[in-house]
């Protein structure tokens, strides 16, 4: 069912799910336009503007020119920040973070910057064929060591890795299938830097596995996977860690699973649906995320900086453990509160006094924030809405000590309290 | 401990404030020491190091069975020669990398456990590493460790103030995570200082930040309470912290990742911080191909890394006070595999550098002809070694953390 309204806040806490960020323009548009129209714009592609497509070339061809997975990093940055698609993005990354791959191991910014690419084309597309073309992209081949699996000696590493994490989740595969499906994808090797099937090194014998008996090759065992019903399960839970809450309930794993079945792995109208309904707006799917560090660093740069100094902002997030293209293991980010602990915290808090005064990674424009001057609005824009009593008298009083005549100078210091409450990692 | 009291009362006496017990980073050097221990309790003075081999280290090529033909046979191209290895007796020897860990041993410090698995052994990397770090086999995704349950249980005594910290992790271990107790995780001291503006008061600094941050109520685990007790322990842990100055020491770090960590546990040791559990990872076990040179690099960082900060702490006086004790997820496969690696495999052998006196063979060698699924089975649950810790060494009721009894080894008094 839909939510009964569609105001600034249910606004916010969508756009904060769906993209990276929120500048309070994009709340206004998104009241004005009502939530299906907003929907329908997020999830069909939007074209983009001369100026984003030059950047983005001119970036793109520099990564690709110098080699360096740095400038990479920031080409994906800069369109995390200003595409016209930002949804697209945001899924990019939920496949970068279920695929993980790392640069790292793989050593080679074209074929990052293709497999990310596949992403991106495939991002709310269908799952199967996003699978299967995974199964084949070159910087997979390297970083789960499909190039060493041959015929005498199979390499287990891919095989168990589909199972484990890419479609079924510990529990609903035995070891002996992982032996058995590591044979069906051994040859698929990486030759002129592109898939290549190496017959001579394919065992082509009779292979086992869910109980199904066949001279399997390595796209069948991914269709084998996709027909378990654990599969979809496994889906609905990567889906509602991206974008619902760190940790879903047995009844949103059984609703979203039963939706992605229902569209046979077409990603779109899951999406659509979830959005859609209410419950994605109920209490306790708000704040009900912990910020990953692209959204805490993205989340301020959007509404506040101008004329982003990227290395400055790549190296935060590394160090804040969200380092793009070279995730700390093929699990991925675990995100939820893995993000936190003290030294994360402590960098948190310096990255924001940093920004905020010394116009050292930004330039801050405080223009779109006129309205924190209201305890209210700060409430709703920082800390999701309205807090225990004993912090919003807290607050009150903070205003009443950071009043200033000049009103730039009260919002950057209302700012810095705001974002150093425990409430605002979350979203 | 009568000084300890002594001091209490002093303390108290100066401040004139019960409270004044509570705000660690305020107090002076003289006292901190006393502050994490229960009065007329010695035990609580000692500190445990637990080091991770993340990974899974392969223990038949970390402590050879040198005399024995189903290793060689299994291993032609990566097996440690029996002349190369450093032999401990006539069935073991350690990795040529490890001659610190041979120096232990023959001072009597280095208590190997060997064997050491739990039933129905997972060779995932994730679920294994959640299985040592929980200590709950039976629980799908537990949500605390044992290092954090230990901690709940001390901090809720009256006088025991014990703390811990993580040591240069990238993230907080599930080992250290309690119901309540959430120990800071320090990745590197620099990136452990809080950016001031000079003269002001905003933010962390604005007298109105701490009752805009209530303490949580203990039974509240919702993440506002979790980002709660973060703040808060990271704010306390980041302004005792200022305090630590980088001291000289005679010892000779080498430039590993692993030793700048174990430099700092060594300057918070010299602090005299309430810190008593520290909780340090070393990275790159996991040896799929060409393992040979790699697994001597990370067992030569290892055994120099140890051999430097245990010689630091012996010139500092604290060689009776610390245990250091390692653990990786699973060893791995008895059989090669066809890159000169090893996959993942299950029952493997730990160490423990104790005080001198208690070093030596525990658990039991598990055999290399009769194998489940191509690895050993484990002869010494490694719970036992956590109880081990817990009871004799940190005296903490390894009952009542780990769910069970089980028998502590001998290698703490």
């Amino acid at each position: 069912m839909k939510p009964s309204t569609f105001g600034p806040a249910e606004a916010f806490h969508l756009l904060k799910r769906v993209q990276f960020g929120v500048h309070p323009a994009e709340v206004d548009l998104a009241v004005r336009e009502g939530l299906d129209n907003t929907l329908e714009r997020l999830l069909s592609q939007q074209p983009e503007s001369a100026e984003f497509q030059s950047t983005d070339q001119a970036l793109r061809t520099t990564a690709l020119a110098t080699g360096n997975i740095q400038d990479l990093k920031i080409w994906w940055l800069v369109r995390m920040l200003t595409s016209a698609n930002p949804l697209r993005e945001k899924l990019a990354l939920g496949w970068h973070n279920h695929f993980a791959t790392s640069h790292a191991k793989v050593q080679s910014v074209p074929f990052m910057l293709a497999q990310n690419e596949l992403f991106r084309t495939h991002a709310w597309g269908e799952f199967p064929a996003l699978l299967h073309a995974v199964a084949r992209d070159p910087a997979m081949l390297i970083w789960l060591d499909g190039n060493a699996n041959r015929k005498r000696h199979p390499n287990e590493n891919f095989a168990r890795e589909v199972m484990e994490l890419f479609t079924l989740g510990i529990g609903h595969y035995s070891e002996h299938d992982i032996q058995e499906a590591a044979r069906a994808f051994s040859g698929w090797h990486l030759r002129d830097k592109a898939f290549w099937f190496n017959a001579t090194q394919h065992d082509a014998t009779p292979k086992t596995i869910f109980g199904h008996t066949g001279n399997y090759i390595g796209s069948e065992v991914l269709d084998l996977c996709l027909a378990q019903p654990a599969c979809a399960q496994f889906l609905a839970g990567r889906l509602l860690r991206t974008f619902v809450t760190d940790r879903p309930t047995q009844s949103q794993l059984a609703t979203t699973s039963q939706l992605i079945t229902q569209h046979r792995y077409h990603i779109a109208p899951v999406l659509r649906t979830i959005f859609r309904d209410e419950e994605f707006f109920a209490a306790p799917q708000r704040q009900a995320m912990i910020k990953s560090p692209l959204d805490y660093v993205l989340g301020l740069l959007r509404p506040l900086g101008e004329q982003i100094h990227w290395r400055r902002v790549t190296t935060v997030l590394a160090n804040l453990g969200q380092d793009l293209f070279e995730p700390p293991s093929v699990k991925g980010w675990e995100g939820g509160r893995h993000w936190i602990q003290s030294t994360s915290l402590i960098l948190r808090w310096n990255f924001a006094t940093e920004f905020l005064t010394s116009q050292q990674i930004a330039k801050v424009n405080t223009e779109a924030f006129s309205s924190l001057s209201e305890v209210a609005d700060a409430e709703l824009w920082c800390l999701g809405g309205t807090p225990e009593p004993q912090v919003h008298a807290a607050l009150q009083q903070e205003w009443q000590n950071t009043t200033s005549a000049d009103s730039s100078h009260a919002t950057i210091q209302r700012l810095q309290f705001l974002v150093a409450l425990p409430e605002y990692q979350l979203m | 401990m009568t000084d300890c009291q002594t001091t209490r009362r002093e303390f108290l006496r100066w401040t004139g404030s019960a409270t004044a017990l509570s705000v660690g980073g305020l107090l002076p050097q003289v006292w901190s020491r006393c502050q994490a221990a229960e009065p007329g309790d010695s035990i609580n003075d000692r500190i445990l190091v637990v080091v991770q081999l993340a990974g899974g280290n392969d223990g038949l090529n970390t402590l050879v069975p040198i005399d024995n033909d189903d290793y060689y046979k299994a291993r032609p191209g990566i097996a440690i020669g029996k002349g190369s290895a450093l032999k401990l007796n006539d069935r073991l020897g350690l990795h040529p990398s490890l001659t610190g860990l041979r120096e232990f041993w023959d001072a009597g410090r280095l208590a190997i456990v060997e064997g050491v698995g739990y039933p129905q052994p997972d060779r995932s990397h994730f679920r294994s590493m959640d299985i040592w770090h929980s200590a709950q086999p039976q629980e799908p995704s537990p949500q605390t460790g044992w290092i954090g349950r230990s901690l709940d249980i001390s901090q809720s005594r009256q006088n025991d103030r014990r703390e811990a910290a993580c040591i240069g992790m990238e993230k907080q271990p599930l080992a250290c995570i309690g119901n309540v107790a959430l120990p800071p995780t320090i990745q590197r001291l620099e990136d452990f200082r809080l950016k001031q503006t000079p003269g002001q008061s905003q933010g962390l600094n604005s007298p109105r930040w701490s009752a805009a941050v209530p303490k949580p109520e203990t039974v509240d685990a919702s993440d506002l309470a979790f980002l709660r007790r973060a703040s808060q322990t990271t704010l306390s842990a980041a302004r005792q912290l200022e305090r630590l100055v980088d001291q000289q020491t005679s010892s000779q770090y080498p430039t590993s990742e692993f030793a700048r960590k174990l430099r700092l546990i060594s300057q918070m040791i010299a602090a005299d911080l309430p810190t008593r559990i520290y909780y340090v990872s070393l990275d790159g076990f996991d040896t799929h191909s060409q393992q040979l040179p790699g697994h001597a690099t990370l067992l030569r960082e290892l055994s120099e890394g140890l051999t430097a900060f245990l010689s630091d702490l012996e010139e500092q006086g604290h060689t009776q006070r610390v245990l250091v004790t390692t653990f990786s997820e699973f060893g791995r496969r008895v059989a090669e595999n066809g890159s000169l690696g090893t996959d993942h495999g299950s029952a493997s052998v730990l160490f423990n550098v104790v005080p001198p006196g208690r070093g030596g063979l525990y658990g039991a060698p598990p055999s290399l002809s009769d194998l489940e699924d191509g690895d050993p089975k484990f002869t010494t649950d490694f719970r036992r070694v956590y109880a081990t810790l817990l009871d004799h060494w940190l005296q903490l009721p390894a009952t009542e953390i780990l769910s069970g009894t089980y028998a502590p080894l001998d290698f703490v008094a």
